[in-house]
């Protein structure tokens, strides 16, 4: 065999992916200073970015993991690309140690339950909801639910990879280093599993830190794992357009399309599954959520439907456009913009609620009565209220389903300030796109750097025969050129 | 059986990669294959035998989407309009709850549909007495058969020599 299994990352991509990152740069630098004195909009921006492709790496180990451990013998000609994109899991280090300093030094609003006071009885600010989970959310543990976890699942992917980069060198001792790599793999799933479910609820779902929903984890880790597979598959069709990976078949893009499809699926059902659930119950503080986004951010909430389920469902659908470049590369391009635009839906509003919440404890108007309208019982005492309320309107919300929401005992003076249309919030501005391209210019940037480093092929992998006559057995009319195996 | 009965030639081979060489073989000199048998699924043989795709999964979607319809619209009839029903404080019309019931019976139809039409194409109703060219196909052997019932001595003789070029263990002839 004369393979084309050595990448060279030339110095025109190279240049292409500085311009992209100049230009994040710029957008990120752009959304901070046309913004208010908590540059929210900058913040949610870094968190969004920073989350979604951290997450992109860490799913890309998550899911090479779970293939080995099921003998996955099919995904040994792409599997050097996981591997090189869980790297970057070191860079989202990095990305959320500023998060994790701006939470420790008060450097932004993001997370309301980081306000100074919340937790102490004795301050006006008292919040009893946020102080019984003051365990869970405060700085110390938020530092270790996300960047101590990240650290422990940088290991592992470093480990794996470097176990397997070790694997080309040695022809004798290949079955060795297999054996090797399927402990690592098969102890991270736990690992990976358990440990993500926090690491979501701390960076994404404590935005909304009166609100929970047992199904997030979940949901947000699928999300980044379709994006990731998108995004994947995009690459493999990059690296063929530049005349590598020749190796891949159809066959192969068929089954990755195939779990892009079956994934958005199950997306679709950890979304409906939350969403139904919190709207048959209508408890009201999680029902705020849902009202929140359905009456303020419609675009956000629908448009999430049709780019994630709606879309890969009907183009995915016949097994010919999953074997097809073009359609099997629009489909990932609107996944892997889909579940962007889902991790701007999770953060924005939740985000905007925050700041708007530190702005009026700032101006010393905070309301305080999330302590009383979950339960639904008229607050006793309006500690701080706003001339426009007095305790009747107030039991009159606390009263009517559609306003007892734990986040928010203000409802009217809410509504007038959070429901207008926001460019950044409502939807995603230029501002957004730019920071987008500089994130996904720096992904790749790293990503093309690991893969240089590494044969394409691995050499010695024991299934990798297994992978090149990989078929799965669908024949399309029409297709039959290179098909006999 | 009324039918009129079939003579069949057909040749066993005991591997399928010698399988997929003669099948290739037999396409190329114009041979009329009447069927292939193999105990379980061989992978790359449907493009060899130059078989279209199948359409069964078109029916698939159809029935599929009949049984959605059908669901989504007894449900809706039968709560939000026949005789209004309120659960839990919800809408006459809760179309969220009603989500669950109509994706299973798209299953349901879908699965049900394409299990029946399946059976009914391949002459597997209830009471059908199947014909079985030899016992072994569903085990270790892999057989092409040859519909030979108005060929000429000729004819037979060369796919005689067809099936001991290509290698089958053993060649029988069998009316059915």
């Amino acid at each position: 065999m004369n393979l084309n299994t050595q990448f060279v990352f030339d110095s025109k991509l190279k240049r292409n992916l500085m311009i992209g990152m100049a230009l994040g740069a710029a957008c990120l630098v752009w959304s901070a200073i046309g913004d208010d004195e908590y540059r929210t909009r900058f913040w949610t921006n870094y968190l969004h970015n920073a989350v979604f492709f951290t997450g992109i790496a860490f799913t890309a180990t998550f899911f090479l993991s779970a293939q080995i451990t099921a003998f996955g013998g099919w995904m040994t000609a792409v599997k050097r690309i996981w591997e090189a994109m869980g790297q970057f899991m070191i860079v989202g280090l990095v990305l959320l140690l500023l998060i994790v300093a701006g939470v420790w030094g008060h450097l932004h609003h993001l997370y309301h339950w980081n306000v100074a006071g919340i937790t102490d009885p004795e301050n006006p600010l008292y919040d009893k909801i946020i102080a019984g989970k003051s365990g869970f959310l405060s700085p110390v543990f938020f530092t270790i639910g996300t960047l101590g976890f990240l650290a422990i699942w940088y290991f592992w992917a470093y480990k794996m990879r470097q176990n397997s980069m070790q694997q080309d060198d040695h022809e004798t001792a290949a079955l060795a280093y297999y054996k090797k790599e399927r402990k690592w793999a098969a102890t991270f799933l736990p690992l990976g599993g358990f440990l993500s479910t926090v690491f979501f609820w701390q960076l994404i779902m404590s935005i909304d830190p009166h609100w929970y929903s047992t199904m997030f984890a979940w949901y947000s880790t699928i999300s980044v794992l379709l994006a990731g597979l998108a995004l994947m598959i995009m690459l493999i069709l990059y690296l063929q357009s530049k005349g590598y990976l020749e190796y891949v078949t159809r066959d192969h893009l068929h089954d990755l399309g195939k779990y892009l499809f079956g994934i958005s699926v199950f997306w679709t059902y950890l979304w409906f599954d939350q969403f139904m659930l919190i709207w048959y119950a209508n408890i009201g503080e999680e029902t705020i959520y849902f009202k929140e986004r359905m009456d303020h951010y419609p675009v956000l909430f629908w448009g999430n439907l049709v780019l994630n389920f709606i879309t890969p469902f009907l183009v995915l659908m016949r097994n010919d456009t999953k074997r097809k470049a073009g359609t099997l590369f629009f489909a990932c391009l609107i996944v892997f913009f889909g579940h962007w635009w889902d991790f701007f839906y999770m953060i924005k509003p939740g985000a905007r609620i925050a700041a708007h919440e530190s702005m009026e404890i700032s101006e010393g108007k905070h309301n305080n009565q999330h302590d009383a309208a979950p339960i639904g019982a008229a607050p006793a005492t309006a500690t701080g209220g706003h001339e426009s309320h007095d305790q009747a309107t107030h039991a009159v919300a606390a009263a009517t389903a559609d306003h007892s929401g734990g986040d928010h005992g203000h409802a009217d003076h809410h509504d007038d300030a959070l429901s207008g249309f926001k460019l950044g919030y409502t939807i995603p501005g230029i501002q957004e796109l730019g920071v987008l391209v500089g994130f996904l210019s720096l992904f790749l940037f790293f990503f093309f750097r690991q893969l240089e480093r590494a044969s394409l092929l691995p050499m010695r992998d024991p299934f990798l025969e297994e992978s090149l006559h990989h078929s799965t057995g669908a024949y399309i009319d029409g297709e039959g050129d290179g098909h006999e195996h | 059986m009324a039918a009129a009965s079939k003579k069949v030639l057909y040749g066993l081979y005991n591997d399928e990669e010698d399988l997929k060489s003669a099948v290739k073989s037999a396409r190329k000199s114009h041979l009329d294959i009447m069927d292939v048998l193999t105990p379980f699924p061989v992978h790359g043989l449907d493009p060899i035998l130059g078989l279209s795709e199948s359409r069964l999964h078109i029916l698939g979607f159809i029935y599929g989407a009949i049984g959605a319809t059908f669901g989504f619209g007894f449900m809706s009839w039968a709560l939000a309009r026949d005789w209004p029903t309120m659960f839990g404080g919800k809408p006459y019309w809760p179309v969220p709850s009603f989500i669950p019931i109509t994706f299973e019976m798209t299953v349901l139809f879908a699965a049900w549909g394409m299990t029946i039409t399946f059976y009914t194409i391949c002459g597997m109703w209830p009471g059908a007495q199947a014909t079985i060219l030899d016992n072994r196909i569903t085990d270790d052997k892999f057989c092409i058969a040859f519909d030979v019932t108005n060929s000429e001595e000729k004819d037979v003789s060369g796919l005689q020599a067809f099936f001991s070029k290509t290698g089958a263990a053993e060649v029988n002839l069998k009316t059915i």
